[in-house]
């Protein structure tokens, strides 16, 4: 049932599911473990590359074009997102130098 | 053959995936990851997604990474230097991240795929068929994703404006 | 004007009045007050003498207050030649003590003043709807709220301690009294299913000898709580506390008598139940003995007569005790006479010595206050029980009700210690008046020349003292000849009296006066009794330590179980509870904060960690379904 007819060879399509949950795994650990917030925000854009791989999979897998619109979506949400977070970081970076997301935490308590 | 070409691109994605988590300056891992980007459209081409293949590259790779690599280039190099405070940080994202993947790897056993919808192959990830969805069925969220577009652009040039008092 | 309508003036005169006077907040003007205050208990007085000049008689409805499947209880007044004849005595002498204290208590200030005959006016309603209610429930409101006014008035001078210890005394005395009154009203309304007078009686002869019983003594108690009998009597001198019209009124003329209303209007049920009825009568003639030797000691002139009115009461209870209602009845009357007579007179020269109660720092006042002495001086008489005052009358009748009781020897016994009390009220009322009135001005007289008594203080006492000489002339039946106007009167409610009085028992009588008398008189010179035996003087001293026995055995330990409450139960358990809760909920809420560590990687953690739950839960949830 997995199984995809490409270019003549028989490919399962767990394998992209597989690459593309590394991906997402990989993308999660750089948020959490790095420290500089322009490597967060990359690191969230390969998760939502993760999850765009995910969706066209399932899109030629089940033969629906539903998923590769659902992608191109998600290409448009990450490119605006992006653009938010970086201009929030101009902005911070503006009034102090902001190397290390833990220096900005005056939101304890 | 597509197999090889699979493993290639997805080896190099892994790579650059970790090149992006790993390097200390941002500008290597912004390259890292147009790296990735480039091997993720190499594979969307395998699935026959050829409009996705080229939008990937266009307007990810080309725009939103270039939008990054500028930001850097404003901000300057800036290294992460020495030991975050949060010592625990690192092995408990490790671990929990790990979890999670044996979750999604759990709760995808025994599940059955539905029979797929007969698709045209000729017709089917051209750009055609991404018009017909995106102007016939999808209409509504294409007008939306338009206006979330203009929003962002009205916020980001709000909020990196030059502040009146500190000319 | 309806009879209906009448009736229900006679209770609503003395509530509007006292809801005027505490409308203003007490701030009304003294006139107001002087008019409204005693104004309405006259107005109840004319409304009751126009009742009685039409012989009214009937159960009266207004509105039906409670009704829930047979318990049926309506707002109604009963009014029969008993209700008229307590109404007369309430409005009556209660119109003239009301009056006379707007004299007694001129020092008050405003408000004070105005409070006072508040309370004054709520108790005379109170003590109305007693007497008036034709059902058990009313009654017991009644009961109660009398209760209260006890206790407000008690306690009006609450910045004295003392006064409000003795008016929470009253007050829980009372309460003990209130529930054998309801337990006894429960008792007849689930045998006999009814709550009204009417129907209840009208049932009697269909139950049971064991429940009527049960209910009569249970009756009983509230009745003995009420008039301060014994064992439940020990708040009646200290009820002494409060003004003096205030122990005229009630501790004297009204509410110390609604035992004996109550055992009067309970007669068929008393009729029946012989072994509580018996009870009545050995309760009153032991409380009077009792009560008049503990008299001898006292040296606060209010306290004596707190205590000749308890041993009076006995005589009340003796004579219904015995089926002798009317009897009864009559000497409740009298005894208001004379008694409020006495308090009022007392009053005057309490108020003449600047508040000065000791006998022993009196003397030599009939030179200087002629009229109140001479006023004292009939009441006294009265009290002792010589002709031709109206004391004499009512102590003979019941007395020779008594001796003469045919079939009865039990009964004689009572009689015994009914002469010996009289004996003694002779002497304790002569050392009273001798001690306080002749001889000379004792040294510690705090006024050398006290001034003579306002008008209106003066003219409720001639009032009285007129009513205790004449009044003898309504039962002159009781020396054989003439009228007995009260025995007819009340002969409608209670029934006739059953047996006369035979002539052994008029000439015993006659005797016991003389020998009364004789006490009275040699009381100047005799020393009591309990001096000679210095046991007895602190037996009675101490009134037979009821006193301390009531505290031992009752206040400490509810004291001490107070405090246990308090300390061990309240204070860590309930209170624990309440502050604990919000000191728990703010200590998680301070634990709570290490999660706003304001990191951002510790905010993506927690994100992560919370996914990986849910997709646990769900993974978890599906294996089991």
């Amino acid at each position: 049932m997995s199984s995809l007819n490409i270019g003549g060879s028989q490919l399962d399509a767990s394998w992209f599911l597989l690459l593309s949950a590394v991906l997402f795994g990989l993308g999660a650990v750089g948020v959490l473990v790095r420290r500089n917030p322009l490597v967060i925000l990359i690191s969230i854009e390969l998760m939502l590359n993760a999850a765009n791989l995910t969706l066209v999979a399932f899109s030629r897998q089940l033969q629906n074009m539903e998923g590769q619109l659902f992608a191109l979506m998600s290409m448009t949400v990450a490119a605006a997102e992006a653009v938010v977070g970086l201009a929030i970081l101009v902005d911070i970076f503006r009034v102090r130098d902001a190397e290390d997301i833990d220096d900005l935490s005056e939101l304890r308590g | 053959m597509a197999i090889a070409v699979f493993f290639v691109a997805a080896a190099i994605a892994v790579l650059g995936g970790i090149g992006v988590i790993t390097f200390h300056q941002p500008i290597r891992s912004v390259l890292s990851l147009v790296l990735v980007m480039l091997a993720l459209s190499v594979i969307f081409l395998l699935l026959s997604a050829q409009f996705v293949f080229a939008v990937q590259i266009i307007v990810y790779a080309g725009a939103v990474m270039v939008l990054f690599l500028f930001v850097i280039t404003l901000l300057g190099p800036a290294r992460e230097l020495g030991r975050g405070r949060l010592r625990y940080q690192g092995w408990l994202s490790a671990v929990f991240v790990l979890v999670l993947l044996g979750l999604m790897w759990t709760m995808l056993q025994g599940v059955q795929y539905r029979q797929p919808d007969k698709a045209d192959l000729n017709f089917f990830g051209t750009v055609q068929a991404i018009a017909v969805g995106l102007f016939t069925t999808y209409l509504y969220p294409f007008e939306l994703t338009s206006i979330l577009l203009l929003v962002a652009a009205i916020g980001a040039i709000y909020l990196s404006r030059k502040h009146i008092d500190e000319l | 004007m309806s009879n209906s309508l009448l009736a229900l003036l006679i209770l609503l005169f003395p509530a509007a009045g006292a809801i005027v006077l505490a409308g203003r907040g007490w701030r009304a003007p003294r006139m107001v007050t002087v008019i409204v205050g005693p104004g309405v208990v006259w107005l109840s007085f004319v409304a009751t003498l126009v009742l009685f000049l039409d012989k009214a008689s009937g159960d009266f409805t207004y509105w039906t207050w409670i009704k829930s499947g047979s318990f049926e209880v309506p707002f109604g007044i009963l009014i029969d030649n008993l209700s008229i004849f307590m109404c007369f005595v309430i409005t009556g002498v209660g119109g003239l003590i009301v009056t006379y204290s707007v004299g007694y208590m001129e020092h008050e200030d405003g408000p004070s003043y105005a409070r006072f005959f508040t309370y004054m006016d709520v108790f005379v309603f109170s003590m109305l709807l007693l007497v008036l209610a034709d059902n058990f429930v009313f009654l017991i409101v009644g009961w109660a709220m009398v209760g209260l006014s006890s206790y407000l008035l008690i306690g009006f001078w609450y910045q004295r301690h003392s006064a409000v210890v003795a008016a929470r005394k009253a007050f829980v005395m009372n309460v003990v009294g209130d529930v054998g009154m309801i337990l006894g009203t429960f008792v007849l309304f689930m045998n006999l299913h009814s709550a009204t007078y009417s129907s209840v009686f009208k049932a009697l002869p269909h139950s049971d000898n064991g429940t009527m019983e049960l209910a009569a003594f249970l009756l009983l108690v509230g009745a003995v709580a009420k008039s301060a009998q014994l064992p439940l009597h020990t708040w009646l001198p200290d009820a002494m506390e409060g003004p003096t019209p205030v122990s005229a009124l009630i501790h004297a003329a009204t509410m110390v008598t609604a035992g004996v209303y109550l055992v009067g209007r309970m007669h068929p049920i008393y009729d029946l139940a012989v072994y509580a009825h018996a009870a009545v009568a050995i309760i009153g003639a032991v409380t009077a003995l009792f009560a008049a030797t503990i008299a001898i000691v006292q040296v606060d002139i209010k306290r004596v007569l707190a205590y000749s009115t308890m041993s009076q009461i006995g005589y009340m209870f003796l004579a219904v005790g015995i089926g002798a209602y009317s009897a009864g009845f009559f000497h409740l009357l009298s005894h208001a006479f004379f008694k409020a007579l006495l308090f009022m007179a007392a009053g005057n020269v309490i108020h003449a010595m600047q508040d000065e109660q000791d006998m022993r720092k009196y003397g030599g006042l009939w030179g200087q206050m002629r009229p109140t002495s001479i006023s004292f001086l009939i009441g006294s008489l009265s009290l002792v029980g010589v002709i031709p005052f109206v004391g004499f009358f009512s102590k003979e009748q019941i007395l020779g009700l008594a001796f003469s009781k045919p079939d009865d020897s039990m009964v004689l016994v009572l009689w015994l210690v009914g002469f010996a009390t009289a004996l003694i009220t002779g002497f304790y009322t002569g050392r009273m008046w001798w001690l306080s009135f002749w001889g000379n001005a004792s040294p510690q007289r705090p006024v050398e020349h006290p001034h003579a008594p306002a008008l209106v203080m003066m003219v409720p006492v001639a009032v009285l003292a007129v009513l205790a000489t004449v009044g003898g002339v309504l039962q002159l039946r009781t020396i054989g000849i003439g009228p007995a106007v009260v025995t007819d009167f009340l002969s409608q409610a209670v029934g006739p009296q059953r047996w006369e009085e035979g002539g052994a028992a008029i000439a015993v009588g006659i005797v016991t006066m003389i020998l009364g008398a004789a006490f009275f008189v040699w009381a100047r010179t005799l020393r009591p009794w309990s001096t000679f035996v210095p046991w007895a003087q602190h037996l009675l001293e101490h009134k037979y330590y009821f006193d301390d026995i009531y505290d031992a055995a009752f206040v400490r330990p509810m004291d001490r179980a107070a405090s246990f409450a308090l300390r061990d139960v309240e204070t860590p358990v309930i209170d624990g509870v309440v502050v604990g809760t919000g000191r728990f909920s703010r200590w998680t809420a301070r634990e709570g904060t290490v999660l706003q560590s304001g990191y951002f990687r510790n905010y993506a953690l927690v994100f992560v960690v919370g996914v990986v739950a849910i997709g646990g839960g769900l993974i978890v949830m599906r294996a089991f379904s």
